[in-house]
C-alpha cells in the first residue's frame, strides 16, 4: 500500500536538547491519521519538519514515495501539502477573502514580473482567482465575511477560515495542528464530523494534532503517541488509549476508569469505516 | 429561532454591496481631475522656481514609495538609501556625459530614457545585494548593516574621480525640449505617475500579497506556497529600482551631480517622511514626502514672516541649517505620528481616498464590524448542512431524528468525555446535542442532501468545488492502492 506521507528515522536536536530522535511514521492514502502526545514532545516539531520549515539532522521524509527532504516549504505546499498552525496561521491586516487569495499563491496563472508591471494576464488571472476564493469560502459558509478584516473575529471562526483558507492551497494531504484548540467539547465533536466529511467530498488525507482525546478515538483511522521526542506507541486509537504507557504519559489514571465498552466502539467504527468506502466507490 | 437557511444581515451586505450611483462616480471623477487638473495646472504656470520645487517633490514621492517598499511592504528598515540615490544619480550623469557626449552637445531623450534605465538597473542592483544580506539579518541589526553600507558607498564609489569627477561634481544635461524647470517638472511627474501605476499594480497582484504575507509571517507565508527569500529579494530589488529612477531625475534636475547631495542626513529625511505619511500607504507616503520636500522652503518665508526664531534659536536660520530644521520637525512629527496615529497622513486623509475609490464617505472602513451579524454557531450549522450533515438534533425533543441520525452513522459515536449524558448505559445512544437551547431544524434548512456519499446526491455546486480543489476522485485513489 502506497503512502501519502512516509517520516522515517526522523531526529532533530537544537543545541543540547533533542527534539526530536527516530521518529517513523506513516500516512497511508485516504486516513486521518492522529499525533497526540504530551506537551513538549516533539509535535509540531514534526509538523515543521514535515513541512520543511526546519530541517532535521536525520532522516527523510517521503511525499508520495518522492524524496522532498531537501524541497523548500513552498515547494512542499505546491505539492500538496498543506498545514494550519497551533496559533492561527492566517496573514493579519489582509481581509478574509484576500487570505484565501494569498492561499492560491502556488496555482497563479502568472509571473512575478506580469504581476508587477500589469501584465494583461495578470488582470484575467485575478479575477478567476477571486471567483475561486469565493466559491471556497461559499463552501464554508463564510461568503458574508469575505471583506470582513480579521480582527474582532471570534476564534472559532478563525480557525475555520484557516481550514478554508488551507483548501485554497489545494492539498492533497493536510497538517492540522490542533485543530480544536480553543473549543469546547461540543465544537470539537462537531468540527470532527466536520472533518470526517470534508475527506469524504474533497479527497482528503489528514495528519492531525490533537489534544481531545474523545476526538481522536472518534475522527482517526490510526494514532500515533509521541513522548519525549520518540514514538510511545502507535496503533488503532482505542489500543494507543488504552495503552498503560500512554495513559502514564499522557491521559492520567481516569482513563483507565473510562466505562465505554471497548468493543462496542470498535465495531461502531469498523461499520463506519466500511460506509464510508463502500460509499465512495461510485 | 436562527436556522440556517435565515439569510443574514450580513450576507444580503454581501449580496448588494453599496454601490455610488451614476453621479456619485461623476462627483467622484471630477474631484480626481480637479486635484490632477490642479498639479497640472500649477507645473504649467507657476515661476521656474516653484517649478523646480514641485518637480523635488515628485522625486523625493518617488524615493519614498521606494523606501515604503521596504518599510511599509516589507518591514524592514534600510537607512542606507542615499547610496542606492546616489549611485544611480552618478550612474545617470556618467552615461549622459561620458558615453553620450551630452555636455556640449545636448542630450536627446533616448539618451536621457537609457541613462535612467542604467540608473534603475544599478539602483536594483545595489538593492538587490542589500537585499541578500536582508535575508540573513533583520531589525535593528539590518538598519545597522544598511546604515553602514550607505556610509560606505558615501565614502568610497562617491569618490570614484572618473564617475563623479572629484568635488565639482559630473554634469547632466537635461533632455532637448525638457530644459526649462516647468517642463522638467513634467517629466518628474510622468516619472512619478509610472512608478505610482508599478506600486499599484504589485500591490494589486499576487507579488503584493505575497509579500504582505511575508511581512506578517514568514512560516505562514511558506506554508501558503509562497517563496519568501524570492519575494523579499523582489522588494529590494524593486525598491533599489524606484530609488534608481529618483537618483537619475534627481541628476538632471541638479543638472549636476555632487557626492554631497547623498549625505546620511537625505536617508533621515526619507524616512521620517514616510513613517509620516504612513507606512504601506501610497497615497499618504507621496503627501507626507511631498511635504518634507517643499517644507524646507515654506518654512525660511514663514520665519521671517514671523520676525525670526527666538535669540538662541537663531542658529537655525543660519544657511545650511535648513536641512537639520526639517530633520529636526520632522522627527517631532514622526513622534507625534507614532503616539497619536500610527496610520500617519495615509490614515488621516483616508476617509476622503476611500470616497474617491467609490465607497461611501465614512470616517472608518467598510466591512468593520461588519461580521457581527453571523455567530460561530449559525456559520459552523450552515457548513454541516452544505456538507450533508444533520446538523445536531436535541435527545430529548427529538429522539427519532437522533436514532435516524445514529443509523446513518453521522453521529454514531457517543461522547467518550460526556459521562454525565450516558446516565444510563445500555439504552439507546445519547445524541450528544451542543447548543441545546437552540436546535436548528431539519426540516427548515430546505433541500439538505442526504449524507450517502452517493456522488449523484452531491449538490452541483459542491460537485464544482470538487473537481476543482479533488485531484483525483476517490474510486482512482482506489485503483492506485490496489495495483
Amino acid at each position: 500500500m502506497t503512502s501519502v506521507l512516509r517520516v522515517e528515522d526522523t531526529g532533530i536536536r537544537f543545541g543540547g536538547l533533542v527534539a526530536l530522535e527516530g521518529v517513523n511514521l506513516q500516512v497511508p492514502e485516504w486516513e486521518i491519521v492522529g499525533l497526540i502526545g504530551p506537551n513538549g514532545a516533539g509535535k509540531t516539531t514534526l509538523f515543521n519538519c514535515i513541512t520543511g520549515l526546519y530541517s532535521p539532522n536525520t532522516g527523510t521524509v517521503y511525499y508520495r514515495d518522492k524524496n522532498i527532504s531537501m524541497l523548500p516549504t513552498h515547494r512542499r505546499t505546491a505539492l500538496g501539502i498543506g498545514r494550519t498552525f497551533q496559533n492561527i496561521g492566517l496573514v493579519r491586516g489582509l481581509t478574509v477573502l484576500e487570505n484565501c487569495l494569498v492561499a492560491q499563491h502556488p496555482r497563479i496563472g502568472y509571473g512575478a514580473i506580469s504581476g508587477i508591471f500589469g501584465g494583461p494576464r495578470s488582470f484575467v488571472e485575478e479575477r478567476k482567482l477571486k471567483a475561486y476564493a469565493m466559491e471556497v469560502l461559499d463552501f464554508f459558509d463564510l461568503t458574508h465575511l469575505a471583506d470582513a478584516s480579521l480582527d474582532g473575529l471570534p476564534y472559532g471562526t478563525l480557525k475555520l477560515i484557516e481550514i478554508a483558507t488551507v483548501m485554497a492551497t489545494d492539498p492533497d494531504l493536510v497538517l492540522l495542528d490542533e485543530p480544536t484548540s480553543g473549543m469546547g467539547p461540543d465544537e470539537a465533536h462537531r468540527l470532527g464530523q466536520q472533518l470526517l466529511e470534508l475527506r469524504k467530498t474533497l479527497n482528503l488525507t489528514m495528519l492531525m494534532i490533537e489534544h481531545h482525546v474523545p476526538l481522536v478515538v472518534d475522527v482517526c483511522d490510526y494514532v500515533y503517541c509521541l513522548n519525549f521526542g520518540r514514538v510511545l506507541t502507535e496503533g488503532k486509537p482505542l489500543d494507543v488509549r488504552n495503552h498503560p504507557e500512554v495513559i502514564a504519559a499522557y491521559l492520567g489514571d481516569e482513563a483507565v476508569e473510562d466505562e465505554i465498552s471497548d468493543e462496542e466502539h470498535l465495531a461502531a467504527q469498523e461499520e463506519r469505516r466500511a460506509k464510508e468506502e463502500a460509499d465512495a466507490l461510485p | 429561532m436562527a436556522t440556517s437557511t435565515e439569510v443574514l444581515p450580513a450576507v444580503q451586505a454581501q449580496g448588494d454591496r453599496w454601490r455610488p450611483s451614476t453621479q456619485g462616480w461623476v462627483a467622484r471623477r471630477l474631484v480626481l481631475l480637479l486635484i490632477l487638473g490642479g498639479v497640472v495646472f500649477l507645473t504649467a504656470t507657476v515661476e521656474g522656481y516653484w517649478a523646480d520645487r514641485i518637480s523635488r517633490a515628485a522625486i523625493f514621492a518617488i524615493i519614498g514609495l521606494s523606501l515604503n517598499m521596504v518599510l511599509g511592504y516589507i518591514g524592514q528598515v534600510s537607512l542606507g538609501h542615499q547610496a542606492f540615490v546616489g549611485i544611480a544619480a552618478f550612474i545617470a550623469a556618467y552615461y549622459a556625459t561620458e558615453k553620450a557626449g551630452c555636455e556640449f552637445e545636448g542630450c536627446s531623450m533616448s539618451t536621457f530614457i537609457t541613462s535612467t534605465v542604467f540608473a534603475a538597473l544599478s539602483g536594483a542592483t545595489a538593492a538587490g545585494i542589500l537585499g541578500l544580506v536582508a535575508l540573513r539579518i533583520r531589525g535593528l541589526y539590518l538598519a545597522l548593516i544598511t546604515l553602514a553600507y550607505g556610509l560606505v558607498s558615501q565614502n568610497s564609489i562617491f569618490e570614484i574621480s572618473f564617475l563623479t569627477r572629484g568635488g565639482a561634481g559630473m554634469p547632466a544635461v537635461r533632455p532637448d525640449g525638457w530644459v526649462g524647470d516647468n517642463a522638467f517638472a513634467f517629466l518628474t511627474l510622468i516619472f512619478l505617475a509610472g512608478v505610482i501605476f508599478v506600486d499599484w499594480s504589485m500591490m494589486r497582484s499576487k507579488v503584493g500579497r505575497a509579500i504582505l504575507a511575508v511581512k506578517h509571517s514568514e512560516p505562514v507565508a511558506a506554508s501558503y506556497g509562497i517563496n519568501v527569500t524570492g519575494y523579499k529579494i523582489i522588494a529590494f530589488v524593486l525598491s533599489g529600482m524606484f530609488a534608481g529612477v529618483a537618483g537619475s531625475l534627481f541628476a538632471f534636475r541638479n543638472q549636476n551631480v555632487v557626492a554631497n547631495d547623498f549625505s546620511f542626513v537625505e536617508t533621515l529625511t526619507w524616512v521620517l517622511m514616510v513613517v509620516v505619511g504612513g507606512l504601506g500607504n501610497r497615497v499618504g507616503v507621496i503627501v507626507g514626502s511631498a511635504f518634507f520636500a517643499l517644507f524646507g522652503f515654506i518654512l525660511e518665508p514663514l520665519l521671517h514672516g514671523l520676525g525670526g526664531l527666538w535669540g538662541p534659536l537663531h542658529f537655525l536660520e543660519e544657511a545650511g541649517a535648513q536641512a537639520y530644521v526639517v530633520i529636526i520637525v520632522g522627527a517631532a512629527l514622526a513622534i507625534l505620528t507614532i503616539i497619536l496615529h500610527p496610520g500617519g497622513i495615509g490614515d488621516q486623509i483616508s476617509p476622503i481616498t476611500r470616497w474617491l475609490g467609490g465607497q461611501r464617505f465614512s470616517l472608518h472602513p467598510e466591512g468593520h464590524g461588519k461580521h457581527e451579524a453571523a455567530s460561530v454557531d449559525e456559520v459552523k450549522t450552515g457548513l454541516m448542512a452544505k456538507l450533508g450533515l444533520q446538523p445536531p438534533t436535541d435527545s430529548a425533543t427529538d429522539r427519532a431524528g437522533a436514532e435516524e441520525a445514529a443509523e446513518t452513522g453521522i453521529i454514531e459515536q457517543v461522547e467518550v468525555s460526556d459521562r454525565t449524558a450516558r446516565a444510563t448505559p445500555g439504552d439507546e445512544p445519547v445524541v450528544h446535542a451542543p447548543g441545546t437551547t437552540e436546535p436548528p431544524s431539519v426540516t427548515d434548512a430546505g433541500p439538505v442532501p442526504e449524507s450517502n456519499g452517493d456522488p449523484a446526491a452531491v449538490p452541483a455546486r459542491r460537485r464544482g468545488l470538487l473537481a476543482k480543489i479533488g485531484r483525483r476522485d476517490h474510486a482512482t485513489k482506489q485503483e492506485e492502492k490496489t495495483p
